[in-house]
């Protein structure tokens, strides 16, 4: 980010929490994508993600004057959405309708067909406990590393690699064994 | 980097939300009601802006400015006043002319001694001696004084410089065509 443009959302975050609603639908438009696609991908239900997402930014608006820079911003956004995705889910139990082995093998090959792996891979991702399910989420949405992911999750940074080790361990154990030649 | 990290990056691609979805939370922002802040929260939110902020080093300034002419204003009337005193008090009082002879003088010393000397007589002499000592811290009340005044004017110059800046910031943040 450069200065000009880290300048100009450093004035968007003053003017919204002077109550410029102007500055605020733009924070909104910015971060939506992400906000969203954490809910979504961790809730899988579109619905339930949005009414989330919607309850972070209200939460932002109620919290601005706290917010004190646009990194600070995106960390505080991450956090919260990833304490909400969890407590929902933790809520309304709807961590793993299906088990790990119940999720069903695919018919295609991945070469064949990679939206078919992809769903594949959400699939076996959403058996994972929360935690670990959330790790992988930041890891492979929003490319933090480690360090960053523990700091989000409040979380001992041993526990987040322990996290992604056994997820990445049994996402092969899994394909390979569903994809049989395919090298992962 | 594995296929496997590809297929989950792809797998995790971020996505958007239905079109309408910022209208909706200004909607519900629109409809909150709004956060009660607390006293301290009020306080501050005051000297948040950037204009209040320049208002608020004018104050300080001006305040600066009040208490150094104050300042100022009292040990310039100090001297005066100490100057006055000492002209009002004129030459100290003269010794009685000495006796002539010595049988007199022992007169003069046994009076002395059996009979006090007037209160009014101490007192013009206590006050003489307190102008004198006034008179030896002249020089130095005055080498105070002047400190105090380049102190002022400098204070006088910095709030000057101050509220040029807060006059030019405030004219800068105002209504744009």
């Amino acid at each position: 980010m450069n200065n000009a443009t880290g300048a100009r959302l450093d004035d968007r975050i003053e003017r919204s929490a002077l109550g410029d609603q102007l500055a605020f639908e733009q924070i909104v438009t910015q971060h939506q994508g992400m906000v969203f696609s954490m809910a979504c991908h961790f809730l899988r239900d579109r619905s339930l993600a949005e009414e989330l997402a919607q309850e972070v930014f209200l939460s932002l608006h109620q919290n601005l004057h706290s917010i004190k820079s646009p990194e600070h911003l995106t960390f505080w956004l991450r956090k919260v959405t990833s304490h909400r995705c969890i407590d929902q889910s933790r809520r309304q139990k709807l961590r793993p309708t299906v088990s790990l082995e119940d999720v069903a093998e695919p018919a295609a090959r991945a070469s064949e067909n990679d939206l078919f792996l992809s769903e594949m891979l959400r699939r076996v991702v959403d058996t994972l406990p929360e935690k670990a399910r959330m790790v992988v989420i930041l890891r492979y949405q929003e490319d933090l590393e480690p360090t960053e992911i523990a700091r989000v999750l409040d979380m001992p940074l041993n526990t987040v690699k322990s996290h992604l080790r056994r997820s990445l361990s049994m996402l092969r154990d899994k394909l390979s064994r569903t994809l049989g030649e395919v090298t992962l | 980097m594995s296929r496997l990290d590809d297929e989950l990056r792809n797998a995790f691609k971020r996505e958007q939300p239905p079109a309408d979805f910022t209208a909706r939370v200004l909607e519900r922002v629109a409809r909150q009601p709004e956060p009660q802040r607390s006293l301290w929260q009020r306080l501050a939110a005051l000297v948040e802006p950037p204009k209040m902020r320049w208002v608020a080093i004018g104050v300080t300034a001006a305040l600066l400015i009040a208490i150094g002419a104050a300042q100022y204003s009292r040990l310039a009337n100090k001297v005066v006043d100490d100057t006055g005193k000492l002209s009002q008090a004129g030459p100290p009082p003269e010794e009685k002319k000495a006796p002539v002879n010595e049988g007199e003088v022992d007169a003069v010393i046994t009076h002395r001694n059996s009979v006090a000397v007037p209160k009014k007589h101490t007192l013009s002499l206590k006050r003489h001696q307190l102008a004198a000592a006034r008179v030896e811290k002249a020089p130095e009340m005055k080498s105070e004084a002047e400190a105090a005044k380049d102190k002022l004017m400098l204070a006088l110059s910095i709030a000057s410089s101050a509220l040029n800046d807060a006059q030019k910031a405030v004219h800068d943040d105002g209504p744009k065509p």
